[in-house]
């Protein structure tokens, strides 16, 4: 299959030198996931592995590892290996190194040795200083192993060597927090594994431009796959915590789920569940896009259609960009004192409308005027030669083609402000109830203006995201309070990230169907 | 046709006169009722439905008759609406501090020391910074909450969110990209209540027993949660700036010899930098303006950190004050509430306008329609 020169290329290729590199790159792939996990404390020192502590036994492993990058610098130094390293590391690894070095010098000084300040700074001057000039001076394979090879044997040596154990414990002056040995020796475990990683896969690739894109690139996916794995993680925690109260009593057949159709009644032999909560968080989302959705889209349509660039459009971008990003407690303040008195006098789920309303008017606004701008101007172009007004031409032909869009934009501002807490803490409130908010029975005719009354509109009612504030700040008497709030927690997740969902891939069904 | 776009109203409404007299006295009849509607809104009167349903009336006569130019009004009016709202905001926020701003004046900003500048007293001191019984208020400690926990999220922000970013728009094969992205993006919606309630109970904790800290809740806490919450919105922002940059400045560097990492810092990334930073402001605004996260997990207590580095002590941000003082408030104190928001709706409208500024020399360097 392979000619023979091709083999014995290949076996050259693939050396001690690669062999040796790889190893370095898994250890500290293994360390450091690891280590994260001792960070969290879902794994401790006591976790064994093959008879020896957690830690021991990565210590050991990174000891290795700083021997390995050490060999790996100067057998590439001496040789031993076939490598193309450059003249120098680079400024900006020196820079880092001699950054890390003053860090690490400095608090050694500082905090281990008893330095004043003025003793601290010189001797973390001295050591960052001289790491920087050693490193800038060197060349590439010794001045980006050596560094990360040494302080790797440094940190397992401490470790194995018992000197940084679970026990130790560092009070930072001027923090009145402790660096415990417990959360001390992941911390350095991950940072000189991380580190070692990078010149290990630098030394794979025998340096040059190539080993730095490789190590780059081993940095910046490991950031890549930790923010997902985090995220990710911790959607999962809530659904561990969430789906088991959540699902108390369900069956399917018949139909039963006491949580999502129950009231909280406060009484201890009945399930207590968010039914009130999320009819509320519909009419208060129904009300926000009654309020919201027809300006916004209104306004997009004058936007794009009617208006031309200048003065007045300039103004109105600077208003939705800075309705954008009100913050949603100052929305709550100005509901407070602007539509609270006027309405009621009191907190109530028309003010909450109104509210969460103004607040998806710049989502939706941003989002439908997008849309509009998308629809290309061979359709108006068409409409127009067949004769047909401008009017005529938005209603049937550009409203219609922009409809997708101005819907995902829609959705997408839904799902933000059915989580939003802060403004409903000001101008709604409500607790936690039995009985769900009955608008639609509630609305009277009366005789003195306005006329027209509805109380429930007009009384405060309950919605997820703030029954999971109240869950906290009332902290419910009984006692599976904390059970109820990641049961809502669950629920709210749920409801919120489905809409996110929703509207994230329907735009990209419609942007494919619109490129293709 | 009239042009609705001049937006000069004695102009327009001559034209309008002379094309029509009927939309003319119909568009007059429904703009002094929507007028008196809003005057008497603001007057808290109860007779404010007589109006709206002569607003009402006139709209609804002048779909039936007169659709497009009705339509062109309608459109016009919701457009001016949008700025009416954000100067109803503005007004209503700055008029109900107002009477503390009066009785502070710059001591609203005063520290328990008098701030002097060579002899010269810049900002007297306060007796204390937040005291209700005695009104006085400085926003010292809120701002300096807000500072440090913003500083903290950022510094977690934007540099991995940056970084993922590169990540996914610049390394990912294309399927990691296309499942990865959405999963961002949703991930970008997770209420902030919900990172609030697990800071709540399960952060606070695990931080007090294993950093054995003096008291439950913390500034560094919270600024770990809110950069952990504004991640993926910068992810997805800056991720958004680096694929707008066109094809050919890369396809050139490589052209020239370059490695794809090469590329990315010295070609890619400078050109994508005022889209970068801009998803970082509006991290940074996020974090400014984030509520529910810092008010479940502090410990609510008005006064700088001792000493003021301390970011495992105690204080307050300008969003956790308001939203956990509110319920107790009146009269001053509840004006006090409101300059706290005064100051974040301006440090919000500044970085929204920088945002904005950024943006737009993107648009204009990268010289085409984004």
């Amino acid at each position: 299959m392979s000619y023979p020169t091709d083999s014995a290329l290949v076996v050259d290729d693939t050396g001690t030198a690669e062999r040796l590199a790889s190893g370095v790159v898994g250890l500290g792939l293994v360390t450091f996931v690891f280590s994260l996990l001792g960070l969290t404390q879902i794994v401790t020192e006591e976790t064994a592995i093959l008879g020896v502590g957690l830690y021991d036994f990565l210590a050991v492993g990174l000891l290795l590892m700083g021997v390995a990058t050490v060999g790996l610098g100067v057998g590439s130094r001496v040789g031993v290996f076939n490598t193309t390293p450059d003249a120098t590391p680079g400024a900006v690894t020196a820079a880092l190194f001699g950054l890390g070095g003053f860090v690490v010098a400095g608090l050694l000084a500082s905090q281990l040795l008893g330095f004043g300040t003025l003793g601290w700074l010189a001797v973390a001057s001295l050591i960052g200083g001289v790491t920087f000039v050693g490193v800038a001076l060197a060349p590439e394979d010794i001045g980006s192993t050596l560094p990360p090879g040494l302080a790797a044997i440094v940190v397992g040596l401490l470790i194995v060597g018992g000197i940084l154990t679970p026990a130790f414990a560092w009070e930072p002056e001027g923090f009145s927090a402790t660096l415990t040995g417990s959360m001390a020796i992941p911390l350095a475990l991950s940072v000189t594994s991380l580190v070692t990683m990078w010149a290990g896969a630098k030394a794979y690739e025998g340096y040059g431009s190539t080993g730095r894109q490789t190590a780059a690139y081993l940095l910046v996916g490991i950031n890549a796959v930790a923010i997902i794995a985090v995220l990710v993680g911790l959607l999962l925690f809530i659904a561990s915590k969430g789906v088991g109260p959540a699902f108390q009593g369900f069956s399917l057949v018949p139909f039963e789920w006491p949580f999502v159709t129950n009231g909280y009644s406060f009484r201890p032999e009945v399930i207590n569940g968010v039914f009130p909560a999320i009819v509320g968080t519909i009419w208060l989302v129904i009300g926000a896009v009654i309020t919201g959705v027809p300006i916004a889209v209104a306004a997009a349509v004058f936007l794009t259609e009617y208006a031309e660039q200048g003065r007045f459009v300039g103004a109105v971008e600077i208003a939705t960009n800075g309705l954008w990003s009100t913050p949603s407690v100052v929305y709550g303040l100005f509901g407070y004192a602007f539509l609270v008195p006027r309405l009621g006098g009191s907190t109530s789920l028309l003010t909450g409308m109104l509210v969460l309303g103004f607040m998806l008017l710049p989502l939706c606004l941003i989002t439908s005027r997008e849309a509009i701008k998308a629809v290309p101007d061979e359709y108006r172009d068409a409409s127009a030669a067949l004769g047909v007004s401008q009017w005529e031409t938005i209603k049937s032909v550009v409203l219609p083609a922009a409809m997708p869009g101005i819907l995902t934009g829609v959705i997408l501002g839904v799902g933000r402000i059915a989580g939003e807490t802060a403004p409903i803490l000001l101008v709604m409130a409500g607790g936690l109830r039995d009985d769900a908010p009955n608008v639609l029975g509630s609305f009277e005719f009366t005789s003195a203006p306005p006329f027209v009354a509805n109380d429930a509109l007009l009384q405060s009612a309950p919605a997820l995201p703030y029954q999971l504030y109240a869950t906290i700040t009332a902290g419910v008497s009984a006692e599976n309070a904390t059970e109820f709030g990641w049961a809502t927690a669950f629920i709210l997740l749920l409801v919120v990230l489905s809409f996110y969902a929703i509207g994230i891939f329907s735009r990209l069904y419609f942007r494919r169907r619109l490129n293709s | 046709m009239t042009d609705l776009s001049s937006f000069d109203t004695r102009q327009r409404l001559r034209r309008l006169v002379e094309t029509d007299r009927e939309v003319a006295s119909l568009f007059a009849v429904a703009t002094v009722c929507l007028v008196a509607t809003f005057a008497l809104f603001l007057l808290n009167s109860t007779v404010t439905v007589v109006p709206l349903a002569g607003f009402l009336a006139a709209t609804g006569y002048g779909w039936y008759a007169h659709q497009a130019e009705t339509a062109r009004a309608l459109t016009f009016l919701a457009t001016v609406s949008t700025i009416l709202v954000l100067g109803l905001i503005t007004v209503y926020v700055f008029l109900e501090a107002l009477p503390v701003f009066q009785r502070m004046g710059i001591r609203l900003f005063g520290f328990t020391e008098p701030i002097e500048l060579f002899g010269v007293t810049l900002i007297p001191s306060v007796d204390s910074y937040w005291s209700t019984s005695q009104h006085t208020y400085s926003l010292i400690p809120m701002i300096w909450g807000t500072f440090v926990t913003t500083l903290l999220a950022t510094a977690i922000a934007a540099p991995l969110g940056i970084a993922a970013a590169l990540f996914l728009a610049e390394i990912a094969p294309p399927l990691v990209r296309e499942t990865v992205k959405p999963g961002v993006e949703i991930l970008a919606g997770i209420p902030s209540i919900v990172y609030g309630y697990l800071g709540f109970v399960v952060l606070n904790q695990f931080f007090y027993q294993n950093l054995e800290m003096a008291n439950l809740g913390s500034l560094f806490l919270v600024g770990l949660v809110i950069g952990l919450m504004a991640l993926p919105t910068v992810v997805s922002v800056a991720d958004d700036a680096l694929t707008s940059v066109p094809d050919a400045m890369r396809d050139g560097a490589i052209a020239m010899g370059l490695t794809e990492w090469q590329t990315m810092k010295s070609i890619t990334l400078p050109a994508a930098l005022s889209g970068v930073s801009a998803a970082v402001l509006l991290g940074i605004g996020r974090a400014v303006g984030e509520t529910m996260a810092a008010t479940v997990i502090l410990g609510h207590t008005q006064r700088l950190p001792d000493p003021l580095q301390d970011v495992f002590d105690n204080t307050e941000t300008l969003t956790s004050l308001i939203a956990s003082q509110y319920g107790n408030a009146d009269g001053l104190h509840m004006n006090a509430l409101f300059t706290a928001g005064v100051v974040l709706f301006v440090t919000v409208m500044i970085l929204s306008i920088a945002a904005r500024r950024i943006e737009l020399r993107m648009n204009r360097k990268l010289g085409g329609e984004l």
